[in-house]
């Protein structure tokens, strides 16, 4: 694992642990109007427990692609992903979704908040659908809003909260049920440059207490710097960035 | 994820896009008032047309003359009554005893002398006396008479100074039956005949009686104008029957009973029980066929509101299906975002129906009241149509089945209609939540 600079942040032994990532000639492809396109191609990754990786690459490398197969959110077509222990090969359906519970959290670009819950209850929501109780998830979403800096705006729908509120809230969504691996794809590509820098920090300080992985996808260079590993997606396939 | 929870998401899902789920509510609504209406005033129509049949008596009502049965015409409703038979105590108590029987009526006929109190409406003269006839019937069960009240009340049970008087009464005086209410509380003088035999010549005298009239009722328990307590009717008839009537010249009846009415267990116990009392030795007669045939063509005017009902009721199922799978498309990014949190496409699939569930049962509360006050409102102008009219009044009546009915099946309606939408949501890709736009 590199560590280019020593005031960036590693991972450290506290909190749950991180989830190691093994992939091995991944290959997706999509079939458009316009015939089959090849996303990620032959692609192979390794990313030790509690790693903390930025991806760039340009719009449309399949950046995004490859986070939705490590989250599960697809099933890879070819190759083998195995993230914690898990080989996702093969798994569908309700195996996917209890890998996602168990093992992810995701952080989108369009912080993607139920428009018609409060930050409280948007928290809540991930925390019911593994199966915590009224009272414990209504605790533990107290606490991470508390923990990102917004209890006192927990009432509020996210149509009251501003664009690096709203990610914020995502982030405690994305960390209530004490995820191993934690998916960014482009966290502060809607936000300010000030909301953006405090977004980032608070994933990596999420990343560093909890031991959490950490995969940030992001067309920011100076964010992807960040990273104690920086990867390029080029033609399909993973090289080290400059 | 739990049904409750389930229900909460869903709850929240309602109040977006409010004015295509207001919309959408509606539909659901005008269904359910429409079906709900309708199914009332069909069975309130029911009731009424029933209720003429009957002339306000039990539908399984059988009517046992005081004669001998015609085994040529058993099976007709109005059948030719033989020749005349006295009703006996010992006859009554058989036809009680028979198994088809629920309920036994004496009816006690008595020629009177009538007096009325107040003048006719157009004439000119005063009072004019008229020969006549108390009917008398045991009034403590009066939804077993054939008795429907147009003004006022029935007599209070064994009473001795009330009695009721008919559109017949009315008529005599020239009084309309819109103004029915001009009698009630006026008094009549009922004089039963009797023939005192003397050494030269008979003497005619009579039991004079002036009772209170408290009702105008249209009856079919016998034949008169006057209508009163049972206990009434006997006292003046052993009055008249003490005495000789010579050439039947007062038609004094022989019987203590001028006839009975016989309720029967069901309408399917009415031939039965007719052909028993037949063998007991005594006419009787009911529109048995007649109201057999009038059920079967309600039945079918029934199905066909009902089929109306339906029809609107599916058109709001369409539009809810309509309205949910723009829904599943509007929020595709939304579904892929739960099932990035780790929602199951089960509980997906169970959110969306809870929703159309939620639509279905506003929808079924809001058009069944609606319904019910459309239902009440109709009925009380018909209502005051029809006693304009100088005819028995009808009251709209909305039974509880119906409204469980209704709403029960606006939601069950809606649930079916969601399962297309929410299956369609289930089965979004989790990828969605990525997808672009």
């Amino acid at each position: 694992m590199t560590n280019p600079t020593s005031d960036r942040p590693s991972a450290t032994d506290a909190g749950v642990g991180g989830a190691a990532i093994r992939v091995r000639a991944l290959s997706h492809a999509f079939r458009g109007p316009e015939g089959t396109v090849d996303v990620l191609r032959d692609l192979s990754l390794d990313v030790e427990a509690g790693d903390y990786v930025a991806i760039t690459g340009s719009s449309g490398a399949g950046k995004s692609t490859l986070l939705s197969l490590l989250g599960g959110l697809d099933a890879p077509q070819t190759g083998t992903v195995e993230v914690g222990g898990t080989n996702l090969h093969g798994l569908r359906g309700d195996g996917l979704a209890a890998y996602r519970r168990a093992t992810v959290g995701f952080v989108f670009q369009h912080f993607g908040l139920v428009e018609t819950l409060s930050a409280q209850e948007n928290v809540e929501l991930a925390a019911a659908l593994a199966g915590l109780g009224r009272a414990a998830r209504r605790t533990e979403a107290s606490r991470l809003l508390d923990a990102v800096g917004l209890s006192d705006r927990a009432g509020h729908r996210p149509a009251k909260l501003s664009g690096g509120e709203r990610q914020r809230v995502a982030i405690a969504r994305a960390l209530v049920n004490a995820p191993r691996l934690v998916l960014a794809d482009e966290p502060t590509g809607n936000l300010d440059e000030e909301s953006a820098v405090g977004v980032i920090g608070l994933l990596e300080r999420a990343h560093r207490r909890l031991g959490t992985t950490l995969v940030l996808v992001t067309h920011n260079r100076m964010l992807a710097a960040r990273g104690s590993r920086r990867l390029r997606l080029v033609d399909g396939s993973l090289v080290q960035a400059a | 994820m739990s049904w409750r929870d389930a229900a909460s998401l869903a709850w929240s899902g309602v109040g977006r896009r409010f004015g295509r789920t207001v919309l959408t509510i509606f539909s659901v609504a005008l269904a359910a008032a429409l079906l709900t209406a309708l199914l009332a005033v069909a069975g309130t129509a029911r009731t009424r047309v029933l209720s003429q049949l009957t002339r306000g008596g039990p539908l399984a009502g059988i009517r046992v003359e005081a004669a001998a049965p015609n085994f040529a015409q058993l099976q007709s409703d109005d059948p030719t009554p033989g020749a005349p038979r006295p009703i006996t105590n010992g006859a009554v108590a058989e036809i009680a005893a028979l198994p088809e029987v629920e309920a036994v009526l004496p009816v006690v006929s008595v020629p009177e002398f009538v007096i009325p109190s107040i003048s006719p409406t157009s004439g000119g003269r005063g009072p004019r006396p008229f020969a006549d006839a108390l009917v008398g019937v045991s009034v403590r069960d009066p939804e077993i008479l054939p008795v429907s009240v147009v003004a006022g009340r029935l007599p209070s049970a064994g009473s001795l100074r009330e009695v009721c008087v008919t559109e017949a009464y009315l008529n005599r005086l020239h009084i309309p039956t819109g103004q029915a209410d001009r009698v009630v509380g006026t008094h009549l003088a009922l004089g039963a005949p009797r023939v005192f035999p003397g050494l030269a010549f008979d003497q005619d005298r009579g039991l004079w009686i002036k009772p209170e009239i408290v009702g105008v009722v249209a009856q079919d328990a016998g034949t008169g104008a006057i209508l009163g307590s049972v206990q009434l009717a006997r006292r003046q008839l052993a009055f008249a029957q003490a005495g000789p009537d010579p050439g039947g010249s007062f038609a004094v009846p022989a019987s203590q009973y001028s006839g009975l009415l016989v309720v029967a267990k069901g309408l399917n116990d009415i031939g039965p029980a007719r052909q028993r009392i037949a063998a007991i030795g005594y006419s009787t007669s009911a529109p048995q066929q007649l109201i057999q045939s009038v059920l079967r063509y309600l039945h079918v005017v029934e199905i066909v509101l009902s089929g109306i009902g339906l029809i609107a009721l599916l058109i709001a199922a369409l539009g809810i299906a309509g309205a949910m799978l723009a829904a599943v498309r509007e929020r595709r990014r939304e579904i892929g975002v739960l099932k990035a949190i780790g929602a199951r496409d089960r509980d997906v699939r169970r959110v969306f129906l809870v929703e159309a569930g939620i639509i279905g049962l506003i929808g079924g509360v809001v058009g069944t009241l609606a319904g019910v006050a459309m239902a009440l409102m109709l009925g009380g102008a018909v209502n005051r149509y029809l006693t304009q009219q100088g005819l028995a009044g009808v009251r709209a009546t909305v039974p509880l089945g119906l409204l469980l009915a209704s709403v029960l099946g606006s939601t069950v309606l809606a649930l079916v209609a969601g399962v297309a939408p929410a299956q369609r949501a289930a089965r979004l890709p989790a990828r969605e939540a990525v997808a672009e736009g």
